[in-house]
């Protein structure tokens, strides 16, 4: 029998922590546990190894019983499948961590995360710059007209022109985050964000902002979505801090 | 993902709760794009590797040309071989990728945190 770790808390209130995980219930229906040092806990319900399924319905399982604790306090998420033999190695591991442990906590307190996909339909996009493109006057459509007469200069004219329509997707992606990010300042929030993760996903960002502002967040992504109807806007949370955790476990 | 957990999904492409899901999908394909090797796949798991190489320098040599083109800093002559170098890279490389039976999705490798290599 082993412990499976779900989370790492802040045990401020043991209380109403102890009152939340008595309506609870672990991977397979086992209660849950805390195994606290001073003022950090660790989550835990006993499990054999043997029942630990890597499948993904298990792992939302796991991430649901997460998601309920980070309504209610600040928490670390642990990877699915963190196992200790015994309540003595988790001490251990609370011991040997509690410095990273106690700074990502302050770090994400009172904060969730939330995570923002822009999807775009990319042919009609790139149809949309080419056809902007062709009827602006500019002397780069001069150029191409100049390189037509042999089939090599045809295939460069081709490539350039991919080359051409790319570049402003790019530039029309990096105006989308300018824009977006400096409406996210006044709500401070820290992001992590990707360009083109998907031909379709234009955006893929991750915010770690405060849990009340999150009705502001829904107002920044509409007020960008009304900017930008080409696009469609997905906002998606709170999740715990998964993306905004860093430590390397000793 | 619970639709509870959408806060804001708006726009006018049609895209239900399927279509997304199927684009988070196409985010975790790292096991895909791992490279592996074994005793029985030992030459065609080593040429994936040659060619992405191949293919990821082929790639910025092809975007720095087009770079130079745009610049305006090349005679059409200049142009014209450089097509020709171009295109005929690009045929090789569909050769070898013929020949090793690999797509431009096996030449696309996902180095992790830092996102797929091109």
């Amino acid at each position: 029998m082993g412990n499976l770790i779900y989370a790492i808390i802040f045990n401020n209130y043991p209380d109403k922590l102890n009152s939340l995980l008595s309506g609870m219930k672990g991977m397979s229906g086992e209660s849950l546990d805390v195994v606290t040092l001073d003022e950090i806990s660790a989550v835990v319900s006993h499990i054999e190894r043997a029942e630990l399924i890597a499948d993904q319905t298990s792992a939302m399982a796991f991430a649901g019983i997460i998601e309920k604790l980070e309504q209610h306090f600040t928490l670390l998420p642990m990877r699915y499948g963190s196992m200790l033999e015994s309540v003595d190695l988790i001490l251990k591991m609370l011991e040997k961590n509690y410095p990273d442990f106690q700074q990502n906590l302050q770090k994400v307190e009172n904060q969730s995360e939330f995570g923002l996909k822009v999807f775009c339909d990319p042919e009609k996009l790139k149809e949309e710059m080419r056809l902007k493109s062709e009827t602006a006057d500019n002397p780069s459509a001069k150029s191409e007209e100049g390189i037509k007469k042999s089939v090599y200069l045809d295939y460069m004219n081709k490539k350039l022109k991919e080359h051409r329509l790319e570049e402003k997707l790019l530039n029309y992606i990096d105006l989308v985050i300018a824009e977006f990010t400096g409406k996210l300042t006044q709500l401070h929030a820290v992001s992590k964000i990707k360009k083109r993760s998907t031909a379709t996903i234009l955006i893929d960002a991750v915010f770690l902002l405060k849990k009340d502002r999150k009705d502001e967040l829904v107002q920044v992504v509409k007020d960008s979505q009304n900017q930008h109807p080409e696009l469609n806007f997905t906002l998606t949370g709170p999740w715990p801090p998964y993306n905004f955790v860093d430590i390397n476990l000793k | 993902m619970s639709e509870t957990k959408i806060l804001c999904n708006t726009g006018t492409i049609d895209l239900s709760i399927e279509d997304i899901s199927e684009e988070f999908e196409k985010l975790k394909t790292i096991e895909d794009s791992k490279l592996s090797l074994n005793p029985e796949n030992a030459d065609s798991g080593l040429a994936k590797l040659v060619l992405t190489l191949i293919e990821l320098i082929r790639k910025l040599v092809e975007k720095q040309a087009m770079r130079r083109v745009d610049g305006g800093l090349l005679t059409e002559e200049e142009i014209e071989r450089m097509g020709e170098t171009l295109m005929k890279l690009e045929d090789k490389m569909e050769e070898l990728k013929k020949y090793f039976n690999l797509t431009d999705r096996d030449l696309n490798i996902n180095l992790g945190p830092l996102g797929d290599l091109m």
